[in-house]
């Protein structure tokens, strides 16, 4: 079987960032279905999920580990790989769709050089695809970080990238 | 103290400042510097003058004259012009804007005068984060009346009684819902909140939980009172951080004021409920795989029964309903019932709140009473299409729904109605979609949602999907075989069947619907390998060849332009058409419809450039071709479908005659398109290149007059039969049989014959597309003072050219709109007057646009010395002898093909093609059915004889320039030139004069050689 | 904070009406900035900023700014809405900071309607 990719969390993470993981799962211990705001926090404070962050997710709660590696596939919103400093997200939703919004995913994914759901080698910017982000009015969309910038066209794309650089 | 002549005034307030004012003073002190001004104009920053939309601003003392929205490189001129020369700098000067206009209320706009806001009565007017508010419109007095006068059988009854369904997407009666919960015995039971709007395109669970949360709040207060639960959950998905945050607000809002949490008002009753974040999964938001997400596990559904209202979240009775329903509890205990009922449908009551989107001009959120035609919210609230372009269909109800197309534009939101035409009410989506959609990309894409959505627990739905999505995705390269659209139709039966979920059980929806209405574009993609809208790129190099019918090759010969090759650049034109002069001048231009270049600030201007290699281009010289086959092939008709079979059969050695009737060749262009248009000259110099290969033409010859169809049929092995679409339409009204009135195509005929045509001053013409508005230019050259077209709808509807109507209407004609004819009436046998019904915009009709109708008390009657209608024209089949055997004939006595084949009819022997197969359509398609008949013809007689089939010959090679990173200048699309006319009368010499070389290399210049796009 | 009984949310509905309260904060003007998710997007916190900023540059009392949720036409964000007391209230669209600068100067302060950014006066009505 293929070995999951895993990190060496004493040196990719902060013992601060660790503690802080302790602290949380502390806080859902014992309460039904914490699994999940647990896993929510946790990738807030570490950024992503390796598989040993997990084991200690699995324990701290007491639930298998099975169901805590089941429950960060199937929702999209988990990654398990290391994202990049700034998170581009373009919106692929039905009404950006319609109104280009292929057209502006290709190019970022020209722009850096990466496909959906990778990090830039120098960890500057992940690139992911969503289904609507609820700004429909605004279509095609492209959101970096929390800043939503509304309707793109190709030309654009470069310009906005050079202000997280 | 230095006294300078002028003084420059540069604001330097904050927002002139953001907008460059800064660059702009640095530029002008350079350039003062420069043109040794500084000792005589002083530069003054002054504080904002308020004008910060038109920022910077400068202002030149003592002359008082503002300058705004200066740039860095205005300076130059500006400091020039006005310091230097004196003169105003005319495009840079502030203009008054028009004070007086009337500002519109908002019930004056029909985006806000067609709605009914009972959900969204708070938008606007409230601050989301401030409680004092929301009680001020009545907030938490249901809540109050429920929790204090109101016991949980009576308020299940209310609820009941409101007619309200789940907004979320499946409309079952929320009352029921609740009556189901409440009857469940257990000390345990919760209230959920599904506000995990997955349904991409929809945002307005969204939109509700950010302006006005407290509605979620009671409406989920009562729902538990009814039900006896006191404990909640809203699922929010976590996609919304700004919902989430306002509803935090307004939860612990709550709880300060005792309004959730224990004993709330003092009335003894415990509530209290928290926010659950979604993880991204689509599937959450079907509601037992809703429940196993809160329970922390992922997120798949289970078989009901047991249904959740008895064993749900942790196996306690709950209820799920989602934002929407909730929010319209509050004001149905606070109003009653039967308050909520009084509008709507029979089945489907209260309101509908949907989010608009698309290729709409207004798009937003929208909240009209049940019924409401989704025309009328997406032409009257959402304001038509964008860019004036056409409607194709509006998908609603996202991934699980279906499309509504034009022809059903009338439908209203009604949960039946709308399932009734294949789509769902959902959760309230309604994207729409203009005719540049490819609907079968977009069933691809809600097919590549749904396969990456489904959560893997049904088979049917996990593989079913991603067989689907390949058998999409193929169609969409051009990799689509026969029987496939018969396959996904299969396989969709099996997947809503064998899945466990609304997710699957939904799934094949957008692909059933879009293949229900839009078949042929399937078709379109599997046998013919073309993407009607161009959007599947995987089918074409450049959008502009695709568009073209006969897939003219237009960046080529574009190219060849700015090089200066123009006779290489003829030969290109010659290849795919034999008509290049006359489409360069009449042609509908498909192919502009879909310019990239369009995308950015106007499509190439394509025919013009045509045009005008074929005025400067030298043609090639013809030599006659041998006939080295025996067949013998008649061609009836000498039109552009005719002509070109001609030639290409022709071309591969057949023995060609042509039969016309009238004395010379060209069908319409020459007897029906007006000389003013298309110069008698050209088109016979174009015919008389096409006859020189060595086609026996037979002019002033009908068959079943001069020679029997019994005769044709024996003298010849083949009959081609495009004999074009000669005949008006009758009007159907009374008179029409009176001297003075005449169909158009007749009209146009008898002027072109060179007949005299009497047609007196005041004439009227009937319709709205090209032949009526070249009716009414003709009878302005004939010496009518007085030309009116009436036309029944509105003028963008008109199908005649846009630049056709703008030239009618600069020659004098008149325009009257919503209009239709009515009586005519005479003395002595000719007309005198014609009665005019007004007509107004009814509902809408199966081509999407508003039906015309009568207009009570509008009609008038006006004097008339000629009446001529042009509503459309069908083809004269009175040649056809009485027994026609298998010749099948349509209605509208159009001819019919067999099979798959677009000319080959039952009738052994027998092609038809052009307007008499297709009804009146444009000369590009008949040149596109002239060849499609030679290459069907070409095959039939092979595959009879067991030939193999034809191979094209070598085709020389032009080598195409590929420089496309010269040094180009950016020009706007050029303006055309016209012959300047101040005498019409008589006059029908080519009003149109083409383009210069220069603009004509200019325009060249323009375009981005999307051919080249996938060499890089 | 006490609980509530449903006398009090009476009394709060009486006391909060809008108008009354703005009149009695001392305010004159009420500008309320639309801020969905779509507002905020396309630049509705600028906008707001900018109109702060330019309070505190004017040290103008008696403005009192709000902010509100979507307004439903998302195409013309970010809208915002000027109502002077006692006058109907204006929408503008398509607002962006130099716009609402200019607002706030002619309109705000010199009650001068800035016609060509208006979409409508009035407010929506509710059955």
């Amino acid at each position: 079987m293929k070995k999951l990719p895993d990190v060496d969390i004493t040196k990719e993470f902060t013992p601060e960032q660790l503690k802080e993981t302790d602290k949380i799962i502390a806080r859902f211990k014992g309460k039904p279905g914490g699994l999940i705001p647990v896993l929510e926090e946790v990738q807030g404070v570490l950024g992503f999920l390796p598989v040993s962050i997990q084991e200690i997710i699995a324990e701290g709660l007491g639930v298998p580990r099975a169901q805590v590696f089941g429950v960060v596939t199937f929702y999209s919103f988990f990654t398990m790989v290391p994202r990049g400093k700034h998170t581009c997200r373009v919106c692929l939703g039905t009404a950006c769709y319609v109104r280009g919004g292929r057209a502006i995913a290709e190019t970022l994914k020209r722009t850096l050089g990466i496909n959906e759901g990778e990090t830039t080698a120098d960890r500057l910017f992940s690139l992911e695809s969503v289904r609507c982000l609820g700004a429909c009015g605004l279509g095609p969309v492209v959101v970096v970080d929390e800043q939503v910038h509304g309707r793109i066209k190709p030309g654009m794309v470069g310009e906005i990238l050079s202000h997280y650089k | 103290m230095k006294v300078y002549r002028s003084h420059l005034m540069i604001c330097g307030g904050t927002g002139c400042h953001a907008s460059g004012s800064i660059a702009v003073k640095e530029a002008l002190e350079k350039e003062l510097e420069k043109q040794n001004l500084t000792e005589e104009i002083k530069i003054v920053e002054t504080g904002c003058n308020g004008f910060c939309a038109m920022g910077p601003i400068m202002v030149v003392q003592p002359d008082g004259v503002m300058y705004v929205l200066i740039k860095p490189e205005d300076v130059e001129e500006l400091v020039t012009e006005h310091l230097v020369k004196g003169r105003v700098l005319k495009r840079l000067i502030y203009k008054e804007p028009i004070t007086k206009e009337e500002i519109p209320t908002m019930q004056e706009i029909p985006f806000f005068a067609n709605q009914e806001l009972r959900v969204l009565r708070n938008r606007g007017l409230i601050d989301p984060e401030k409680i004092d508010e929301y009680i001020a419109r009545d907030g938490y007095l249901g809540m109050g009346k429920a929790l204090t006068d109101m016991t949980p059988e009576e308020i299940v009854s209310e609820v009941k009684k409101s007619g309200l369904r789940g907004r979320g997407g499946a409309g079952f009666p929320t009352g029921t819902k609740w009556d189901f919960a409440s009857r469940s015995q257990s000390d345990v039971k919760y209230v959920l909140c599904n506000a995990d709007e997955g349904d991409p395109g929809a945002f307005m669970d969204r939109s509700v939980l950010e302006a006005d949360p407290h509605a979620v709040i009671e409406g989920m207060v009562i729902a538990a009172r009814a039900i006896g639960s006191h404990h909640g959950y809203i699922y929010c998905r976590a996609e919304y951080p700004l919902a989430i945050s306002r509803m935090n607000i307004a939860i612990d809002q709550a709880r300060e004021y005792g309004l959730l949490g224990k004993d709330i008002l003092g009335t003894g009753f415990d509530f209290d409920l928290e926010i659950y974040q979604g993880a991204g999964a689509f599937v959450c938001g079907e509601e037992t795989a809703l429940m196993r997400s809160i329970e922390g596990h992922r997120g798949m559904p289970r078989p009901r029964p047991p249904f959740p209202a008895s064993q749900g979240l942790w196996e306690k009775p709950t209820i799920l309903n989602n934002v929407e329903t909730f929010a319209n509890i509050g004001q149905i205990i606070l109003r009653g019932g039967d308050w909520y009922a009084s509008i709507g449908t029979e089945g489907s009551k209260g309101t509908k709140v949907f989010a608009l989107t698309g290729d709409v001009n207004n798009i937003g959120l929208v909240e009209v009473p049940m019924g409401t035609s989704i025309g009328t919210i997406i032409y009257d609230i959402g304001g038509g299409i964008q860019d004036g372009k056409k409607y194709k269909a509006a998908q609603l109800g996202g991934p699980s729904g279906g499309c509504i197309p034009a022809q059903h534009l009338n439908t209203p939101t009604d949960y039946e109605a709308i399932a009734k035409v294949g789509a769902i009410m959902g959760s309230g989506g309604l994207i729409v979609m203009d005719e540049e959609s490819c609907m079968v990309d977009v069933a691809r894409f809600f097919m590549d949602f749904c396969q990456d959505e489904s959560c893997g627990k049904c088979v049917p739905c996990r593989e079913g999907t991603k067989r689907m999505l390949e058998i999409l995705t193929n169609i969409t390269e051009g990799k689509g075989k026969d029987g496939d659209i018969e396959l996904l139709e299969e396989m969709a039966a099996n997947i809503k069947d064998a899945s466990l979920c609304g997710l699957g059980q939904t799934a094949p929806n957008p692909v059933l619907s879009t293949i229900r209405y839009f078949r042929d574009e399937y078709e379109a993609h599997i046998y013919d390998k073309k993407c009607p809208s161009a959007v599947c790129s995987a089918l074409f190099a450049s959008p502009c060849q695709h568009m073209c019918p006969i897939e003219m090759d237009v960046p080529k010969y574009i190219a060849l332009i700015k090089a200066d090759r123009l006779d290489d650049a003829y030969k290109i034109l010659l290849k795919t058409n034999p008509f290049p002069s006359v489409c360069g001048r009449v042609c509908n231009q498909a192919c502009t419809s879909r310019c990239r270049r369009g995308q950015t600030d106007e499509p190439i201007a394509i025919a013009a450039l045509k045009r005008y290699i074929t005025d400067n281009g030298r043609r090639l010289v013809i030599k006659k071709v041998p006939h080295d086959r025996k067949e013998k092939i008649a061609v009836i008709g000498a039109g552009p479908a005719g002509l070109t079979a001609a030639l290409d059969l022709t071309k591969r050695g057949y023995a060609v005659t042509v039969y016309e009737e009238l004395p010379e060749a060209g069908g319409m262009l020459r007897y029906g398109i007006p000389a003013y248009r298309l110069p008698r000259e050209t088109l016979k110099e174009e015919i008389d290149h096409i006859i020189a290969h060595g086609i026996d033409l037979k002019l002033n010859t009908r068959i079943g007059k001069d020679i029997s169809f019994e005769q044709l049929k024996k003298d010849y092995d083949i009959v081609f039969m495009a004999v074009g679409a000669h005949k008006s339409y009758s009007l159907g009204v009374e008179g029409e049989d009176l001297k003075g009135v005449y169909g158009g195509v007749e009209f146009l005929r008898d002027v072109n014959l060179g007949k005299k045509v009497d047609i007196g001053k005041k004439v009227a013409v009937i319709g709205g597309g090209n032949s009526a508005v070249d009716a009414a230019r003709t009878a302005v050259r004939l010496g009518a003072s007085d030309v009116t077209i009436y036309y029944r709808r509105l003028r963008e509807d008109m199908p005649a050219q846009e630049e056709e109507i703008d030239a009618a209407l600069a020659e004098g004609v008149k325009l009257e709109l919503f209009t239709a004819p009515g009586k005519l009436t005479g003395k002595s046998g000719r007309v005198e007057k014609m009665e005019v019904i007004r007509m107004k915009a009814g509902d809408f009709d199966s081509s999407g646009r508003k039906r015309p109708v009568p207009q009570e008390g509008g009609n008038f009657s006006v004097d008339m010395d000629t009446v001529i209608y042009a509503i459309g024209q069908q083809p004269d089949i009175s040649f056809l002898p009485k027994d026609r055997g298998d010749i099948e004939v349509a209605r509208g006595d159009t001819f019919k093909t067999t099979g798959r084949f677009k000319t080959r009819m039952k009738a052994e022997g027998f092609f038809a093609g052009g307007d008499a197969l297709s009804g009146a359509a444009f000369v590009v398609t008949a040149i596109d059915a002239g060849h499609k008949a030679a290459g069907e013809i070409d095959d039939y007689i092979r595959t009879k004889n067991n030939e193999p089939a034809w191979q094209a010959p070598e085709m020389e090679k032009i080598d195409i320039p590929t420089d496309i990173d010269e040094d180009v200048i950016e020009t706007p699309r050029f303006a055309k030139e016209h012959l300047k006319i101040t005498d019409f009368v008589g006059n029908f010499e080519e009003v149109d004069k083409g383009l210069s070389k220069k603009n004509a290399k200019l325009e060249a210049n323009r375009c981005l050689r999307c051919d080249l796009s996938d060499i890089d | 904070m006490a609980k509530l009984t449903i006398e009090d949310l009476k009394k709060i509905k009486e006391k909060v009406h809008i108008d009354t309260a703005l009149r009695e904060g001392g305010a004159r003007v009420k500008v309320t900035v639309h801020m969905g998710t779509c507002g905020i997007a396309s630049g509705a916190r600028e906008v707001l900023d900018a109109l702060m900023n330019v309070i505190a540059e004017d040290g103008v009392s008696d403005v009192a700014v709000t902010t509100s949720g979507c307004m439903g036409l998302c195409s013309r964000e970010p809208l915002v809405t000027v109502e002077v007391i006692g006058k109907e209230p204006i929408k503008y669209e398509y607002m962006n900071p130099n716009k609402m600068r200019q607002v706030f100067k002619r309109h705000i302060i010199k009650g001068e309607i800035q016609t060509p950014f208006v979409l409508a006066k009035g407010a929506e009505i509710v059955k």
